[in-house]
């Protein structure tokens, strides 16, 4: 899985292209963890390019989430694939993790 | 008698690289068998690698030798099955039935989400060997 990420105007967006399992899942969490820390606190995770997630990669998203809140911010995710929202709405998850059609959507009417 | 259309076998140490190995075997077969529709390849695979995850997480070894995961799928004509299993391995620790974690809670969904993606899961230990067997019927006709 490969992490790449890009500020800007009102938010960071973090892409993970790939497969968000339990190998990726800690990757995840660190490197939003370090996007937060360089002083973004509403964060995107763009999931247009990621094909797969299991509950490791949920959870790697879920602890996200609790640091952007804790930072005072929000973390949203945006084009989530098929097997993404499967997983999300099979563990309920999708009313905790917002999902947006596109990045730019994901904070556009705040 | 079982007709097995197409199967994939992985077996190696539970590390990291045996998720990646086994996800690929995966990718692999559904080409050999393009009728097994979407859905069905989609939960099947979240299954297996929910499986295989949770061993090498988990599973302690019992002796002296490292555990290793062992991964058995077959494709029959209206059926997906997978053997996942651990060998060299302690029995599994703790409640084997899937947990309601809180919405903020970070770990505890596989075994609910495994129950929920297949058709029926069923555990067998033998020789110092964990099997979880998923099956899935197909939704093919």
């Amino acid at each position: 899985m490969e992490f790449s990420y890009e500020v800007k105007d009102s938010y960071a967006e973090v892409k993970a292209d790939g497969r968000l399992n339990m190998v990726s899942a800690p990757k995840l969490r660190e490197f939003v963890t370090d996007v937060i820390a360089s002083g973004s606190n509403r964060i995107v995770v763009n999931l247009e390019n990621t094909a797969f997630m299991d509950s490791s990669g949920l959870g790697a998203l879920i602890g996200c989430l609790k640091a952007a809140r804790q930072a005072g911010g929000d973390l949203r995710i945006a084009a989530v694939q098929p097997q993404v929202k499967m997983v999300l709405q099979l563990t309920s998850m999708d009313k905790v993790l917002t999902s947006y059609g596109s990045a730019e959507e994901a904070f556009g009417n705040d | 008698m079982t007709n097995v259309l197409a199967s994939r076998s992985f077996r190696g140490p539970a590390a990291d690289e045996a998720i990646e190995a086994v996800h690929n075997h995966l990718d692999s077969l559904w080409l050999d068998v393009p009728f097994v529709g979407d859905m069905d390849q989609m939960t099947f695979t979240t299954a297996v690698i929910e499986s295989a995850s949770n061993i090498v997480q988990h599973a302690e070894p019992v002796g002296q030798d490292p555990v290793e995961l062992g991964v058995d799928i077959e494709v029959q004509p209206a059926l997906l099955q997978a053997r996942v299993s651990a060998y060299n391995a302690k029995p599994p620790f703790g409640p084997m039935t899937p947990g309601s974690p809180d919405e903020d809670a970070e770990s505890g969904r596989g075994l609910a989400l495994i129950e929920a993606l297949v058709t029926t899961v069923t555990f067998e230990r033998q020789d110092g060997t964990n099997t979880w067997v998923l099956t899935r019927t197909s939704q093919h006709d």
